[in-house]
């Protein structure tokens, strides 16, 4: 692609965005939202997985993080709701330190079950700890207030949702270019030689941890600007199974495969949401065939047809 | 310039390396040899602390280093060109080069050193977007010396850069060695080709099972009948 037809894309993009609540029903501006929080997410664990390599899969247990601290600083201590979501981020950001600091010796599948068995343990206390989340009965989220505006639809919500989304994005690129990103991409690739490069292998992927963490919590409160409920049985394995789909999809490592990812994925997940059991089945078999036949994703497809057509 | 003194290493319980002592002066190029699983790898994953020693010490430029982290190793002048291809396949030429930078924060002098890397192997500058993956084995051996490079040091650790490469390649990487080392780094350099090695190096050290077999200015193991048998091929 030329540079001409990425800003034409970008254009557009941007044009369908902001056009976008002023044309789309309350239904189409929930979906936009629920995509962007889909986007972060996705963003937040192909920085774990796609860049450092690391194959942690507690990823929607930090999103969780995110929804319940919001939804009760809010709630119940009237905290305003920015300062509510940030708590959110933060907490996050701090259990997924732990957690990378207490897994750093693992690697590959017993990192992917400690951590797996970590997002099954989080459910468990969403689902179980009655006095905070109230439990199996699910959480009301009290609407958000924004700069003294009350956000009572999909609408109010948009723009904050659009607009962290976008410095997220920009921050995400910006981490990818950083000596900190070429680091975890260096201890994906080999950690001996990163430790031969003078590369702190350990603060690599206990920060890669905090970070992912962080952005799960930031979807977290993006999330809870604009729902009014959360139920923990939406906040379980398939769900995690559902974010590492959409970077696979994308194409492990690429920003843009990510995005992308995010909303086939997103979409199709609304698609199915009246059949959740035929959900796992079509995200099982869409991972197989991507890590058969495009292990670099969408992303690493477009790329072979751009140098294929000159 | 450095100086490792009777130190041991295991793996477990399996012994790796017993009272091994080497000295690199500064200016020098010293050849350490010997058979697959002698310990030379070791040796030099032991000064760039990667492998941690059960005695002895290592020393450089006077200053005690086998306690240190790999990365103050680095910091201190220290680089290792490790055995095996051990490039980042996935990310770019210029990548490569930039990470084996990591340790140091001053940007101009970190573009400088790209150009001048890369005036010791102008192939890299035509593959700087390319993935490492993509690279031919040549190309990727000089990327791994040119990446240490990056960290600007004073001793080079090199680990075996003649592995699987053509006799013509061998040839020009071992120019750019000779070179290096006029220009005042000091280099050890992990061998099989003893041969080549011997030719090279100032002063050599055989290792077989992990202990110092023989020892000597190289143009003299080079004559030694033992040595020439064992490593020469007679």
């Amino acid at each position: 692609m030329t540079r001409a037809s990425y800003i034409v894309a970008a254009v557009a993009a941007g044009a369908l965005l902001v056009l976008l609540p002023l044309l789309g029903s309350g239904y189409i501006v929930y979906l936009a939202n629920l995509m962007l929080v889909y986007i972060v997410l996705a963003l937040g664990l192909n920085i774990l997985i796609g860049e450092t390599g690391q194959f942690g899969l507690a990823h929607v247990a930090f999103y969780g993080i995110g929804i319940y601290t919001t939804a009760i600083l809010t709630g119940r201590f009237d905290v305003p709701f920015l300062i509510a979501a940030a708590a959110g981020v933060l907490l996050a950001g701090a259990i997924g330190l732990l957690l990378g600091y207490v897994s750093f010796r693992m690697r590959d599948i017993y990192l992917a079950l400690s951590t797996f068995a970590f997002g099954e343990a989080m459910q468990w206390v969403y689902r179980s700890w009655d006095a905070v989340t109230n439990g199996p009965n699910g959480m009301r989220i009290k609407p958000a207030e924004l700069f003294g505006f009350r956000i009572a639809t999909d609408h109010d919500a948009y723009p904050f949702v659009l607009a962290t989304t976008i410095i997220i994005i920009a921050a995400t690129v910006w981490l990818r270019r950083s000596r900190l990103g070429r680091a975890f991409r260096a201890v994906r690739e080999s950690e001996p030689a990163a430790l031969a490069m003078g590369v702190d292998v350990r603060r690599a992927k206990v920060i890669a941890f905090a970070l992912s963490a962080a952005y799960a919590g930031a979807a977290g409160g993006m999330f809870a600007s604009f729902s009014s409920f959360i139920h923990p049985d939406s906040l379980g394995f398939t769900e995690t199974i559902l974010v590492v789909t959409m970077i696979v999809v994308g194409g492990l490592g690429s920003i843009p495969g990510a995005i992308v990812g995010a909303l086939v994925l997103g979409a199709v997940q609304e698609l199915l949401r009246q059949a959740p059991s035929y959900q796992e089945i079509l995200y099982g078999v869409i991972l197989i065939l991507f890590m058969m036949y495009l292990p670099k994703g969408l992303a690493g497809a477009v790329g072979n047809l751009a140098r294929r057509a000159g | 310039m450095l100086s490792i003194r009777n130190i041991s290493a295991s793996y477990g319980r399996v012994a790796a390396l017993s009272r091994v002592s080497l000295d690199a002066p500064a200016g020098a190029i010293i050849a350490l040899l010997g058979a697959n699983g002698a310990g030379k790898t070791t040796t030099l994953n032991c000064v760039s602390r990667l492998v941690n020693i059960t005695e002895g010490e290592i020393l450089f430029e006077g200053r005690r280093i086998d306690r240190l982290s790999s990365d103050e190793v680095v910091r201190l002048g220290i680089a290792q060109v490790p055995e095996g291809r051990e490039i980042f396949a996935r990310m770019s030429v210029r990548e490569n080069l930039e990470i084996g930078a990591h340790v140091r924060r001053d940007r101009h002098g970190i573009a400088a050193d790209l150009e001048r890397v890369c005036g010791y192997f102008p192939v890299l500058r035509q593959r700087f977007a390319q993935d490492a993956g993509t690279l031919s084995g040549g190309e990727q051996q000089m990327l791994l010396i040119a990446r240490a490079l990056m960290a600007r040091p004073r001793l080079l650790l090199l680990d075996e850069p003649s592995l699987g490469l053509s006799p013509l390649l061998v040839e020009q990487i071992f120019a750019i060695i000779r070179q290096l080392n006029q220009e005042g780094l000091t280099i050890l350099v992990v061998e099989q080709n003893a041969r080549l090695a011997l030719a090279v190096s100032s002063y050599a050290y055989i290792l077989e099972n992990g202990e110092i077999a023989f020892e000597g200015p190289s143009a003299e193991l080079a004559q030694n009948d033992r040595v020439r048998q064992a490593y020469l091929g007679g």
